[in-house]
């Protein structure tokens, strides 16, 4: 009963690059067409743009209003156009990513770690970059120590803080990757239980279950990369704020 | 008590008590939303926002269930 095999792929294309393996599987092909299918939605948005928008004008339109105003609302005013590029196109890969890995055939890649931990790793080493841009390297560790707090219970709370600040992109990667990946197990279960039935008959309603938790997926494929743009935002802010 | 057994102990416990964390965080944030119907959409973010760190929370156990069983 092993069911971890459909979420691994066997590379379609050997390639090698100063002797790192680089070689080309479904999964990769896959990720590709998820990022050319961001950058297309954002090139029809921005193609002659009317005062009154049309559906995708309007689309990344609220998308940027939401960053802009709900995500970003800690940070100095003059800084919150630099943020926006970058989150909006977290937001759309993981997004874009989620639902394209519904269709039959096509490769599930936020259900594999090495995606999840290579986004929130990127996330982790600009908001520390730029924490050590807008205050030095002394205002960076002092960053570890909240205000206003008695000094003699420092030497309890600044490992807290720094184990909480090393954390964060563990439970980035791993909130995203488990959400996806559990979902796609349900659903691979309930296929499995349909093929178990051995019966053309009452196999259907299995198959109606996995109907019903790929309608779940897509919500679910939304949550969860509207929540890691929400959350980098958050931690960005924190480090570019002043505290 | 094999691995099979813990296993799934781990999963059930943590998404019970996720469960009830967010039974009480959802009928909290509802009548919240109730009392004040124009703060609803930030109460909705909020909402949805603590949710999602809760579900985190079990899924980590998942994680871990799956690290025990195939290995």
């Amino acid at each position: 009963m092993d069911i971890l095999h459909h979420f691994k792929y066997p590379s379609m294309f050997d390639l090698q690059l100063f002797g790192v393996d680089i070689s080309v599987n479904k999964a990769i092909l896959t990720l590709w067409i998820a990022a050319f299918c961001v950058l297309a939605l954002i090139l029809i948005a921005s193609r002659k743009p009317k005062f009154v928008p049309g559906f995708f004008q309007n689309l990344i339109e609220v998308s940027i209003d939401f960053i802009k105003n709900e995500m970003l609302f800690d940070m100095p005013e003059n800084q919150k156009n630099a943020w926006i590029p970058f989150l909006l196109a977290l937001f759309g890969l993981i997004f874009i990513c989620n639902i394209i890995s519904l269709v039959p055939g096509a490769a599930a890649v936020t259900a594999s770690l090495n995606f999840t931990g290579t986004l929130a790793v990127i996330v982790f080493i600009t908001s520390q970059i730029f924490s050590i841009k807008t205050h030095g390297v002394r205002g960076y560790f002092g960053s570890f120590v909240p205000r206003d707090i008695p000094p003699f219970i420092l030497p309890l709370l600044v490992p807290i803080e720094v184990i909480t600040r090393l954390a964060r992109p563990f439970s980035l990667a791993i909130r995203l990757f488990a959400n996806i990946f559990a979902g796609h197990t349900i659903i691979l279960v309930f296929f499995s239980l349909a093929i178990m039935l051995k019966s053309y008959f009452t196999g259907m309603i299995p198959l109606l279950g996995s109907v019903l938790i790929s309608a779940f997926e897509i919500f679910i494929g939304f949550i969860q990369a509207f929540i890691f743009t929400y959350l980098s935002a958050m931690y960005i802010t924190e480090a570019v704020g002043e505290h | 008590m094999g691995p099979l057994t813990m296993s799934g102990l781990t999963l059930a416990i943590a998404a019970f008590g996720c469960a009830l964390g967010i039974g009480f965080l959802a009928g909290k944030g509802l009548e919240a939303m109730g009392r004040q119907p124009e703060a609803s959409g930030s109460i909705r973010t909020a909402m949805l926002v603590a949710i999602a760190f809760i579900e985190a929370i079990a899924l980590y156990a998942l994680v871990i269930e799956i690290l025990i069983l195939y290995k």
